[in-house]
């Protein structure tokens, strides 16, 4: 289990995440939404301690994790993975290579700096590239891939983490429609069949919907909405994207014709 | 597939299958590792080479080293004697700061269009490109200090010949830097330029220049600092600045104004290099519209 205890990070006089509190279940696949800016990415990063809290606590299983240092840090790292927007892949490394990445932790560093991975290793990175269906690319240079592609190696490199958590920061917002299904269904693939908890911030709010047993909505950094994504009804919606409601409901049907809400907002001038 | 199985399980299982679709992933030493162990190993054996063909011995650097701290004892404290001669030392100084500032600017002017013909999608055609990049490689073979003797002999002792020393082994410097980072530039600003209507003029000085000039003021304010430094050396063979009174210190074994005067050179350099790098950190940062 996952629990997070009033985390809040300041960046000078901006809060970026106000006291946000959450309790994550082993197993369950979270959609953090809101609209850009509203605190997301900065909450993801600060579970993996890419970003430090300001304030409040993490803790998983029992154990605090805000205040690891070295390697402690690194072995908690290794356990929630990390998918990025930008796939954020060695471009110029090979696919394999760059699945191995996720093996660090777990080999020791005279025998990974000089690129001298275990058969086992190999054949658990390419056990989870065949996964993705992209077994046949291990030898190709990682940034001649496409970006469904690429997004795929990220998330295999993800999963030979074993990790216990997956945090995925917008890993669909740099993809086209049918790499965003493939890259999703990656991601809901790993959360049935390993039990991986998933936490995965989105802006889109259709595929919230598919994809996720749970929603939580971020607004200006505050928690305003937490629930099943049934209860998340169009004024909820709307109360959480505002003015980008209609554009991240993506014209999803469910919801009654475009009524743009404008009263609270004044455009530019 | 099983729910149960973990991916290092699930992969073990399959090992057999995974070492069959994927030879060349476990073969011991892959070909391109193999290619890359042997190219060093040859590196190594050339170093080891050379060393021995041209007699390097340890011995003789160890007796050297000794001589070099005898030196060093000699040189402390660092002293500039006369209160004349601390005057005489620091028009000297100011001189030799001269010499960089002016050489570097006449050859940044003077290499800026000269980049542009040498780059590759700037130049006019194919013949000028070569000319101009074969005409800058031939300009920065030669060092400053050869182009320093080479203008003492034309204009006469002083601070002038080192200006142009400077200046003509700079331009082919800059020349080929600029050249490279046109040519780095990114293409589409330049398309964009074209699509809307503009000519190659149009598209160097709205789709390239933007981009390629703070890089340039960068390389002007490296060139600056290190020139600081040759414009020392260039001193010694009577084109003005310090370097003259450095080498007649060190043939009169004065070893107490020698350290004050590296000592000097060196907190100037250091200067500089604070200051340019301010300054080369606020041109990449903000850029004017």
């Amino acid at each position: 289990m996952l629990i997070i205890e009033g985390l809040t990070r300041r960046y000078g006089d901006r809060i970026a995440v106000d006291d946000v509190c959450l309790e994550v279940p082993r197993g369950s696949f979270v959609g953090v939404i809101g609209r850009s800016g509203a605190g997301k990415s900065t909450l993801l990063r600060m579970v993996n301690r890419l970003a430090d809290p300001s304030a409040g606590r993490i803790l998983w299983e029992g154990r605090d994790v805000t205040a690891l240092q070295g390697r402690a840090l690194r072995d908690w790292r290794a356990r929630c993975a990390m998918v990025f927007q930008q796939f954020n892949l060695s471009g110029r490394l090979d696919v394999l290579t760059n699945v191995l990445v996720g093996r660090l932790n777990a080999v020791p560093a005279h025998r990974s700096l000089l690129r001298l991975w275990s058969a086992e290793d190999r054949a658990i990175a390419l056990s989870a590239l065949e996964r993705f269906d992209i077994g046949e690319l291990a030898a190709q240079r990682a940034e001649h891939l496409s970006g469904g592609q690429q997004q795929r190696v990220a998330i295999a490199r993800a999963l030979v983490q074993e990790p216990d958590i997956i945090l995925a920061d917008e890993p669909i917002a740099s993809l086209d429609p049918r790499n965003t299904r493939v890259v999703m269904d990656a991601l809901a693939r790993i959360n049935r069949e390993f039990g991986i908890t998933v936490l995965c911030n989105l802006h889109a709010l259709d595929i919230a919907r598919a994809y996720c047993d749970r929603l939580v909505g971020l607004s200006a950094g505050r928690l305003v909405f937490d629930g099943p994504p049934e209860a998340l009804d169009a004024a909820a919606a709307r109360e959480l994207y505002g003015l980008e409601a209609d554009e991240a409901v993506d014209h999803a049907p469910a919801l009654p014709g475009p009524t743009p809400q404008v009263a609270p907002f004044a455009l530019h001038a | 597939m099983n729910r149960s199985l973990s991916l290092r399980d699930a992969a073990l299982a399959d090992m057999a299958g995974i070492r069959a679709r994927h030879p060349t992933v476990f073969l011991p030493l892959p070909a391109s590792r193999l290619g890359a162990l042997l190219l060093c190993a040859a590196a190594l054996g050339l170093l080891v080479f050379g060393l021995w063909r041209l007699d390097f011995s340890p011995a003789r650097l160890v007796d050297g080293f000794a001589q070099l701290f005898h030196f060093l004892g000699l040189m402390i404290p660092p002293d500039p004697g006369t209160w004349s001669r601390t005057v005489l030392i620091l028009k000297g100084l100011a001189e030799t700061l001269a010499i960089a500032l002016l050489g570097t600017l006449g050859a940044a002017i003077l290499a800026f269009p000269l980049g542009f013909l040498a780059a590759r999608n700037t130049s006019i055609n194919r013949a000028v490109q070569f000319l101009s990049r074969r005409m800058l490689d031939g300009v920065r073979g030669i060092d400053a200090l050869i182009w320093a003797l080479i203008w003492v002999s034309v204009v006469g002792l002083g601070p002038f010949a080192g200006v142009l020393a400077i200046l003509t082994s700079d331009i082919g410097t800059f020349g080929k830097l600029f050249s490279e980072a046109i040519e780095a530039a990114d293409r589409k600003p330049v398309e964009g330029v074209t699509a809307s209507g503009g000519g190659k003029l149009h598209g160097i000085r709205f789709g390239v220049l933007p981009a390629v000039l703070p890089v340039m003021a960068g390389h002007v304010l490296y060139m600056f600092e290190s020139n600081t430094r040759s414009s020392t050396i260039i001193g010694i063979v009577g084109a003005g600045g310090i370097g003259l009174m450095l080498s007649e210190m060190i043939r009169t074994l004065e070893w107490n104004v020698v350290s004050f005067i590296v000592l000097l050179i060196l907190v100037t350099v250091a200067v500089i290099d604070a200051m340019s790098g301010r300054l080369r950190a606020a041109l990449a940062g903000a850029r004017p519209a």
